[in-house]
């Protein structure tokens, strides 16, 4: 019986190291590749000049005052430029959700690191564009 | 304190740099291995919230609320937007109430398993401590389908919700409930069965109800006595959703020490609680009712507030939460907003519990009370 018992013990183990040697990583190899986040990701914002009114709803909104507008700088009719400061931001998402012109939105992109904090004062052009491509890895393909 | 041992007495500072003391201090004055007086300190956290709330609209004080305590942000947003909703005297739409009762039960789930791993570490043991912050993922993953975000996840506003149920999320939560009713029992065996958690929790940090009472405790430090204390049950709220739900406030009653509580019943009580919660989700999944998650006419009326008073609470994971928000005619912003978090009381109670244990046993006096530092420095 006992050594039964001892070959039952044995499998049980090898079961385990097989599962784990097969099995994918938990771990993701950042910054190569990354995971997928949800459609609702709060990231850094998009700014769509087109549809904006320069109605400053989102500034209203914003809790902590991380969003500064200029009304007289005008790329299209009736829009307005905007700054976001990502020191003070929060990503709550009321800026997004005060927009009833389909104007700002998040993005997923949720890896914001600087070298400056300077650098984390996004002027218009930087929040109308997306800079990052998305990133590929041993043919997986990420965001 | 006789002057002889005052003599021999050391005092010394638990805290803040101690790694089981996330940024709190205590001063102890020790008598060899034993503690004969804890004097427990609070303002290392603080970061006058309070004072914050007066400069923020009704929409955007939510969003400090949840930040007091990020393990159960559901729940520690939900007095003031009820403080909020009663002064407007408005009622949300009845999607609106389930979805947020399943998601502050959640929550509650989630800030408990926290709770498990980190009150094990505490003992050293740590395979305890991994376990369940496996599962834990697993919620976190359903917030961040939901909301967008894993912690800060401002869910509920005054009038409704901000977000609605969709099926993945549906099929996120439905898997972590399932993964955790799975290992449930296994977590249940490996502590309450083990020898090393037993002989370190029973008989520790033992209080009778009376003596919570008196200290302001509250939630499962004091359900664990064997008294049914729920305001889920004793107060129900307008905007939640409880009624619909066939359940029992858990209490575990040890024959032991009947009316009284010791580290490892408070331990039972907590795996009770997550039953409960998960009962509760379950029952509710199938009951989430068609229409819209936020009434729009409601949400206008909170734009601008009457004069009033209103008293905001939520049974939190760790006890009663509340707020109490005072208004002035058609304000923007609180004229007063005051929080009641519920690990005040529960830190402060120390200063009875302590004297007397070892100095072994100090942080299994604390963490047993599952006090989380934002709740007591606002
Ligand atoms: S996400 Fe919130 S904090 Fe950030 S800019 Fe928008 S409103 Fe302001
Ligand atoms: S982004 Fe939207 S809310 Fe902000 S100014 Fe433009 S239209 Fe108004």
């Amino acid at each position: 019986m006992g050594m039964i018992r001892v070959l039952g013990d044995i499998f049980r183990v090898l079961k385990h190291i097989v599962r784990q040697t097969f099995s994918r990583p938990f771990t993701y190899f950042y910054p190569f590749e990354d995971r997928e986040y949800p459609e609702r990701t709060r990231g850094r914002h998009i700014h769509i000049r087109e549809n904006c009114t320069a109605c400053g709803q989102c500034v209203r909104a914003c809790p902590v005052v991380a969003i500064r507008i200029d009304k007289s700088d005008r790329k299209y009719e009736k829009d307005a430029a905007l700054y976001f400061d990502y020191t003070r931001c929060i990503f709550c998402g009321l800026c997004v959700e005060a927009c009833r012109f389909n104007a700002l939105f998040h993005t997923p992109v949720v890896d914001l690191s600087e070298p400056s904090r300077e650098a984390l004062h996004y002027d218009p052009e930087r929040i109308e564009t997306l800079e990052r491509e998305p990133l590929e890895w041993r043919g997986r393909r990420f965001r | 304190m006789s002057p002889d041992i005052r003599d021999e007495a050391v005092e010394m500072w638990f805290g803040p740099q101690h790694v089981s003391a996330h940024g709190w201090a205590a001063k102890l004055t020790v008598v060899g291995d034993f503690i004969v007086e804890c004097d427990p300190h609070a303002g290392y956290f603080h970061r006058s919230a309070e004072k914050v709330l007066e400069f923020r609209t009704f929409k955007q004080g939510p969003l400090v609320l949840e930040r007091m305590c990020m393990l159960e942000a559901f729940l520690a947003e939900y007095p003031y937007i009820s403080a909020v909703e009663q002064i407007a005297g408005v009622e949300v739409p009845e999607r609106a109430k389930v979805l947020r009762t399943i998601m502050m039960e959640a929550s509650r789930i989630h800030s408990l398993q926290f709770w498990w791993g980190q009150f094990s570490a505490e003992l050293g043991l740590f395979a305890m401590t991994l376990w369940p912050w496996v599962d834990r993922e697993f919620f976190l993953d359903t917030f961040e389908e939901l909301t967008g975000s894993r912690h800060a996840v401002s869910f509920s506003t005054p009038g409704g919700v901000r977000y609605d149920f969709n099926e993945k999320v549906l099929k996120k939560l439905d898997r972590a409930l399932q993964r955790l009713e799975q290992h449930l029992p296994k977590f249940k065996d490996m502590l309450l069965r083990s020898p090393t958690f037993r002989m370190r929790t029973k008989g520790i940090a033992l209080f009778s109800y009376e003596d919570a009472l008196r200290w302001g405790l509250s939630g499962p430090n004091i359900k664990a006595c064997g008294v049914p204390m729920d305001l889920r049950k004793d107060w129900p709220d307008l905007n939640l959703a409880y009624d619909l739900v066939d359940w029992e406030v858990p209490v575990v009653d040890n024959p032991d020490h009947p009316g009284q509580s010791d580290a490892y019943d408070r331990m039972v009580q907590r795996f009770l609680e997550v039953e409960t919660s998960i009962n509760i989700i379950r029952q509710l999944l199938p009951q989430i009712p068609e229409g819209p998650i936020v009434d729009p006419k409601a949400r206008a009326k909170t734009n601008r507030l009457p004069a009033g008073e209103a008293y905001g609470r939520v049974e939190g994971t760790r006890g009663v939460t509340t707020v109490w928000l005072k208004t002035t005619e058609k304000a923007q912003t609180p004229y007063r907003a005051k929080i009641r978090g519920p690990c005040f009381a529960s830190y402060y109670s120390l200063k009875h519990l302590v004297p007397g244990s070892t100095f072994a046993d100090f942080i299994v006096v604390f963490g047993s009370l599952d006090p989380y530092p934002g709740w007591w420095d606002r």
